[in-house]
């Protein structure tokens, strides 16, 4: 299955540094929490985007490979999405979470990009992103216990105050969720890397 | 945290200048603010012509073929590169002077200053390298 991306840059066949140049320049273009997938052959440049990622605050999301071709999946960060600004009343933290995973009556909503959920997501959990939302309120169940997640918690802070908004009642906010996550996941078996 | 790359160039073949700008324009593409010392055989590196065509060392022309089925960038794309992305680069006026080199002599947008300058950046680095 292939993985969603916003946009795609062609680095193939290019060698260091310019791979990671190139990244940088578009994502200077790409909106704030959208999606790049970065095609290069340089085989040092699976370190080099991860690195580049951690030094300048977006969030890497994986790597898959097909034959001498690498893709990687970078996600656009939003400069004030490190500050937790959390207004929903209603949370839960991940070991919480973690406790009701079996319990009946229980929906895991993930309103991250469909590519962070493809990397890496809590098995039987629902992808429904942040920005599409609205447009998918009927496929939940409003007498179910909705507990929303994201990376961080902000967004998923985002999308409960919508459900709210569309009158849900049973929902809890998952802090800080996926990003430090210790429980069961689904990883992306896909490439042959 | 500073976010300053000092960097001193001091030699002038091909593999200097590809270790100089390639560590310069990584860094710029991670919102470091770089600047460039070039000394003494660096200043080869910025200069019109020589940029050009830098020598191999001696006993390596082999890798002329390599670096060109790497695909990896010419110097003067490099050098434009890294200007574009704010790469601040200082020629040594001293050299210059011992050399008889004019700035004209040298690439666009490229400022001369002397030692002090450099160290007046350099003091705060978070980085500092030599090559």
């Amino acid at each position: 299955m292939a993985i969603a991306a916003n946009e795609v840059l062609d680095c193939k066949g290019l060698a260091c540094p310019m791979p990671i140049v190139k990244t940088k320049k578009a994502m200077e273009k790409l909106e704030s929490g959208k999606v790049i997938e970065i095609q290069a052959t340089d085989k040092g440049s699976t370190a080099d985007i991860q690195s580049w990622a951690k030094s300048t605050g977006h969030q890497y999301l994986g790597t898959t490979s097909e034959g001498e071709v690498l893709r990687h999946y970078l996600r656009k960060a939003n400069p004030d999405e490190v500050k937790e600004d959390t207004k929903f009343p209603h949370t839960v933290d991940n070991v919480m979470l973690e406790k009701v995973l079996e319990q009946e009556n229980t929906v895991i909503l993930d309103v991250r990009e469909p590519a962070e959920y493809m990397f890496s997501h809590i098995p039987g959990s629902l992808s429904i992103p942040l920005g599409e939302l609205e447009n998918n309120i009927e496929k939940l169940d409003r007498e179910k216990d909705i507990y929303v997640v994201c990376r961080t918690g902000n967004r998923s802070d985002r999308a409960s105050q919508i459900l709210a908004d569309k009158g849900f009642t049973k929902i809890k906010n998952v802090v800080p969720g996926m990003s430090e996550w210790m429980g069961p996941v689904e990883k992306f078996q896909g490439g042959d890397k | 945290m500073s976010n300053k790359v000092a960097i001193i160039s001091s030699n002038g073949g091909l593999f200097d200048a590809y270790k100089v700008f390639n560590i310069a324009t990584a860094a710029a593409s991670a919102d470091q603010e770089v600047t460039i010392f070039f000394t003494f055989e660096g200043l080869n590196l910025i200069h019109k012509q020589a940029h050009q065509n830098l020598p191999l060392p001696a006993g390596k022309e082999q890798f002329a073929e390599g670096f060109k089925s790497a695909n990896v960038p010419a110097i003067p794309e490099l050098v434009e590169m890294a200007v574009e992305m704010g790469v601040k680069i200082i020629a040594c006026q001293m050299t210059m002077d011992v050399m008889n080199l004019k700035k004209e002599d040298f690439i666009e947008g490229i400022d001369v200053g002397g030692a002090m300058t450099f160290i007046e950046f350099a003091k705060d680095a978070n980085i500092t390298l030599t090559f």
